[in-house]
């Protein structure tokens, strides 16, 4: 029993053989180990790296916002997020593939029957895009539910689900100064306006992650961060821009299918500038459109059609023409005619600009000293140049107008007048002048697109006796409306020739400022003595009692400017006796010039184009007297009656629309617009206190009232007490009839703003 | 006194140094596992310690059982051989039923609290019961009738593991525990040299079979394998990718290795990283140096192993500890033989360090096993 038991010596000398069978396998797989090192050791590791994946994944930049002067967003970029199913995860586990399926169908509205049918293909996708660009809201429910603790049950089951950022480029007032601010093309690349000029300082550079190997053959991993595009702050104050635009919009409406059918007039624009600095306050041309939908084709409606090659048709685009643009096969006429809606008639067209010329004109006689201010010139009616007859464009109404000062000439406008003038001044003066105030050269605003009008001006060589003489009153050549104005602005600032500019300050996505952009002065156009006439003669426009452009004076104020209404040519190159470019190019106040203001109707809506000059001067009119007490500037003139009841309809129509602007700006908590809204409330109540004190206390109330009222409504539009800051049901003793009134009233301010989208009023005060 | 004091210490003889080799590899083992698992669990599972913390609680579960166990006279497990016979048969059946778990295709698993694999428990029983048997049958087992019996009780573990889970490695390992144990208790060669002879032939014929006339789609997996065994490349993005990677992961790691963490081949390239392919990873992270080091420490083991075994104090002792040697040993050879693409590719763990709780559990298990057999062995014999 002990002896069998014993583990023999022959089973030990078995063990040792076994251990020494043992150790000869170890020493084969060592040697293995080593062959395989020796002999495919290089091919092995190159083959390591070889199979590697660099890829790097893409961190998108921010692109930079557009704001205008007071801070407004006129562009932002926004987070939006692509829905992305990582297939093999899900498929990693049996127990996550219902559960996640059914979390994309309860989150975000997926149909299953593709899911499963893509999962039933591609087992091994990693990649697999169910859904494009949706914003956080659409995602932060499904978020949630990820991150709370309390459904973990069904949430841990849930994998492969994940999104991919990038971002996109929104406008928060749709059309608002559409022209000016252009938008992203797909690829994220600005075109037109503001966003194609500046496409360099918004953009950023995108950031990645990549994995690299260093000098010891490691993989490393690397984020470089994005860094976002800078912020531009643009000379536009979105509220005078909405003021604009809404009366631009206002024309279209009322004058849209008069003589024949379409909009308004084939362009209808406007600039506000800043006298003094070159600023654009304000620049639009109708038709606008939507610059979060700029394909949308109901923005072409009631335009002129233009065809494959970029000529303009008399056929008006309907309803059924704008369907039929979408057809795929129209792609080539589609684009023609959005690039039309998309340009920006204020920099981007040329046209003769007729008798605003004018004082130019004068000034370039009195700068030159060739007149002296105190000539007199005989209007006959007609003269006979270089073979040609010119009529004044009087004589057919008034007959030959017989002798004029020269203020009376700019007063009346008489073309007779003006090409003695300029016959005065003569060919080489007047060139260099023209040329001084920038005609044919670019007025290099930051702008994306401003036409060349080099060739469109004349020259020694083409400027002959008979060019001469038209050009006095400003047809023959051909010019931009910033041109326009901008020169118009140093004739009648002193002479300071200032470069018109969009944007005042850059700053970096943090906040801080990169640049500060000062106004440019380029050079004196002419004498402060000259440019005083200037306002003198500019002025008589407005006031004298011949005066063509009485119909651009607001209630309450004194302005200065003149009218223009230019002959076109066609297409063929004929002059078109019914289709005019009527404008009124003029400044406020009239002492002490702070704005300019350009209004230019192309090829008006009208049985007679040659009267509509006075619509230019109402529209100008409209926009004065709402954005003179904005900026505050006084009322220094008395008010007529009529004037005062009129204004009153209007304030009332402000007031409103104010109360409206105020609260959306508590909303948004923008400081420097709150700031603002205070002040527009004094400016408005300014001609009660300056003029009609005790006559207009109605209007006086009425402002006071909708100061008063703004404590009553909180920032979600609801009553409150402004003692308590409690919130007002209609069950609170007390508060039952003057507490609802207010209500409505802001309600229906609010209500208008939406029915009118252009007006800057609900943005900012 | 001081004889009585200096006889009880030399009463009890403990293995330091196969105690030290034993925390040592689960320890490096450990380490690894992290290396090898931390991208693909940060990944999968949200938790790159993942792996690490399962293996880490088996492991010290395992050690404070092979503690226990080494505290308790081997002699007393005799008693259990032919139920843990029966009752590891029965588990491997239990599979079948709802207990059973499936994971990466297999149904493998046991639901018993914690997840076990029953071939791995088989392995345990196996070892017990052929050491209980070689010494009930004493001389009888050195008869041709012997050895073909101690052969036969083998294989229903061998075919249940085999056929039930599906698991051939653990199949050939649990015969090849029997056919070592066998071996050192038999003093023939003859048959032994004539079984490996004849496994060599069929297996070499089976593979030149294959190799002729199969395609790789219209058979089995277990034929494919051979196929991308003989020439991994041509298989590269199929059956032979493991493979593949597990020689390009060794390949690359030259002398010295990429240094401990630096693999490449265990981002998402090698599948199995931190199990049966471990051996790949340490070879790329720590070079040959690394790879052959490890090979040493098995070596050592198995020759702590062997000295037990020839020291023991009785027949059942030293056939455990050949049995626990022999399990090792095969596991050893073969994993490493897979990982370098010496034999075709089959699932087998490398002990101690493969990532898999059951098996390192079991494994410490039966160190506890061997201790308790050190204990038993009288000094002045040494």
């Amino acid at each position: 029993m002990e002896k069998r038991n014993k583990f023999t010596i022959k089973m030990q000398k078995k063990l040792v053989v076994l251990f020494g069978l043992v150790l000869l396998a170890f020493a084969g797989l060592s040697a293995r180990l080593i062959l395989i090192n020796k002999d495919n050791g290089e091919q092995y590791k190159k083959q390591v790296l070889s199979q590697q994946q660099y890829s790097s994944t893409t961190i998108p930049y921010k692109r930079g916002e557009i704001l205008d002067s007071k801070g407004t967003k006129l562009a932002a970029s926004e987070k939006v997020y692509d829905l992305v199913l990582d297939v093999k995860a899900m498929n990693n586990k049996e127990d996550y593939v219902e559960p996640t399926i059914q979390a994309l169908s309860d989150y975000f509205d997926v149909d299953t029957g593709k899911v499963r049918e893509y999962v039933q293909e591609h087992p091994d996708s990693q990649y697999y895009v169910l859904k494009k660009r949706m914003s956080y809201d659409e995602i932060s429910d499904y978020q949630a539910m990820m991150a709370d603790e309390n459904q973990k049950e069904t949430s841990q089951y849930i994998k492969g689900i994940w999104f991919d950022e990038s971002y996109k480029r929104v406008y928060p007032n749709d059309s608002l100064a559409s022209d000016v601010i252009g938008f992203t093309r797909t690829d994220g690349t600005g075109t037109y306006g503001l966003e194609e000029y500046y496409d360099s300082v918004l953009s950023g550079v995108n950031g990645r992650t990549y994995g690299y190997m260093d000098s010891d053959e490691n993989l490393q991993r690397t984020t470089e961060p994005a860094v976002d595009g800078y912020n531009i702050y643009s000379t536009i104050d979105a509220t005078i821009q909405g003021i604009v635009e809404k009366y631009l919009k206002k024309y279209n409406d009322e004058n849209k299918n008069v003589a024949r059918e379409g909009n308004g007039a084939q362009d209808i624009s406007a600039i506000v500038m800043d006298v003094d600095s070159g600023e654009v306050l304000a620049m639009a041309s109708y038709p606008f459109f939507n610059l979060n939908d700029t394909r949308d084709t109901s923005a072409l409606i009631g335009s002129r059609l233009i065809d494959v090659s970029g000529n303009t048709t008399t056929t008006v685009i309907n309803e059924e023409i704008a369907a039929s643009l979408e057809e795929k096969d129209k792609n080539d006429l589609l684009v023609q005619n959005l690039n039309a809606l998309w340009k920006n008639y204020c920099i981007n067209s040329t046209y003769e600009p007729g008798s605003t010329m004018k004082p130019f004109v004068a000034a370039m006689g009195l700068e030159d000293g060739r007149l002296k201010g105190n000539e007199s010139f005989e209007c006959t009616g007609i003269v006979e140049i270089g073979g040609y007859k010119i009529r004044c464009h009087n004589y057919s109404t008034s007959g030959a107008e017989g002798w004029l000062t020269i203020d009376q000439a700019i007063e009346r406008s008489c073309n007779i007048a003006l090409i003695k003038m300029a016959q005065v001044i003569g060919n080489d003066e007047f060139l260099k002048y023209m040329e001084e105030f920038n005609f044919g050269l670019k007025t290099n605003i930051d702008l994306a697109g401003e036409a060349r009008t080099a060739s469109l001006v004349f020259n020694s060589n083409t400027l002959g006796p008979t060019e001469l003489a038209t050009s006095s009153f400003g047809q023959g050549f051909n010019v931009t409306m910033i041109q326009m104005i901008t020169g118009f602005c140093s004739l009648i600032n002193g002479g300071y020739y200032y470069e018109p500019h969009m944007v005042s300050k850059i700053t970096a996505s943090d906040g801080s400022v990169v640049e500060n952009i000062e106004p440019r002065l380029l050079k004196q156009t002419v004498s402060a003595e000259t440019s005083a006439k200037i306002r003198d003669y500019c002025v008589q426009v407005v006031e004298g009692e011949n005066g063509t452009g009485k119909r651009a004076r607001p209630a309450g104020y004194r302005i200065g400017g003149k009218t223009g209404t230019a002959e076109t040519v066609s297409a063929q190159g004929t002059r078109e006796k019914d289709e005019y470019v009527v404008s009124f190019l003029g400044y406020a106040p009239a002492d002490d010039p702070q704005i300019a203001i350009y209004v230019v109707l192309n090829r008006p809506n009208a049985r007679n184009q040659d009267l509509e000059t006075r619509k230019a001067c109402i529209i100008a009119k409209n926009i004065l007297t709402e954005v003179l007490p904005y900026l505050n500037i006084f009322m220094t003139e008395p008010l007529t009656e009529e004037e005062e009841k009129e204004l009153e309809e209007m304030q009332i129509d402000i007031r409103q629309q104010l109360s409206a602007g105020v609260s959306g700006n508590d909303v948004s908590g923008n400081e420097a617009g709150t700031g603002t809204g205070a002040e527009t409330g004094t400016g408005t109540g300014d001609p009660d206190s300056g003029e009609a004190a005790g006559g207009d206390a109605a209007a006086g109330q009425e402002g006071e009232q909708t100061q008063e009222s703004n404590p009553y409504v909180n920032a979600d539009g609801e009553l409150v007490d402004p003692d308590t800051g409690e919130k007002i049901t209609e069950d609170t003793p007390g508060y039952d009839l003057p507490v609802s009134g207010l209500l409505n009233g802001s309600d229906a301010g609010e209500a208008g703003a939406r029915d009118e989208p252009p007006s800057g009023l609900s943005f900012t005060p | 006194m001081a004889q009585r004091r200096f006889r009880r210490k030399t009463e009890h003889y403990f293995d330091y140094s196969l105690l030290f080799i034993i925390l040592f590899m689960t320890g490096f083992g450990l380490v690894m596992i992290y290396s090898a698992s931390a991208y693909d669990a940060a990944l999968q599972m949200d938790n790159e310690t993942y792996y690490l913390t399962h293996q880490a609680f088996a492991a010290v579960l395992g050690i404070v059982g092979m503690f226990v166990v080494s505290r308790i006279p081997y002699h007393f497990w005799e008693h259990f051989a032919v139920l843990g016979y029966g009752v590891s048969m029965l588990l491997i059946l239990l599979v079948l039923t709802p207990l059973g778990i499936e994971a990466n295709g297999a149904r493998r698993w046991l639901n018993l609290g914690i997840s076990v694999q029953p071939a791995e428990i088989a392995k345990l029983a196996m070892i017990l019961f052929l050491s209980s048997m070689i010494c009930k049958m004493g001389r009888n087992v050195r008869t041709g009738k012997g050895f073909w019996i101690i052969l036969a009780m083998a294989m229903p573990h061998c075919l249940l593991v085999w056929r039930v889970t599906d698991n051939m490695s653990s199949a050939i390992i649990i015969f090849g525990i029997a056919f070592l144990m066998l071996f050192v208790a038999t003093p023939d060669y003859k048959r032994f040299m004539l079984l490996g002879a004849l496994a060599a032939v069929g297996g070499g014929l089976r593979i030149y079979v294959i190799a002729r006339a199969a395609t790789a789609e219209d058979s089995g997996f277990r034929v494919a394998r051979i196929l991308a065994w003989l020439d991994p490349e041509a298989y590269a993005s199929g059956r032979g990718f493991q493979t593949l990677q597990a020689l390009y992961a060794i390949g690359s790691g030259g002398i010295f290795g990429k240094g401990l963490g630096q693999s490449i081949q265990k981002l998402s390239y090698l599948p199995e990283q931190q199990n049966d392919m471990i051996f790949a990873i340490i070879c790329e992270e720590l070079g040959l140096f690394g790879g052959i080091a490890v090979i040493l420490i098995f070596v050592l083991l198995i020759w702590r192993l062997m000295v037990i075994a020839n020291n023991a104090a009785d027949l059942f002792g030293a056939l455990l500890v050949v049995g626990v040697m022999g399990h090792i040993a095969i596991q050893v050879i073969l994993n490493i033989a897979v990982v370098t693409n010496t034999i075709p590719n089959t699932g087998i763990s490398l002990p101690f360090i493969s990532y898999g709780g059951s098996s390192v559990m079991f494994l410490l298990l039966e160190m506890g096993l061997v201790m308790s057999v050190a204990r038993g062995i009288r000094l002045k014999d040494v």
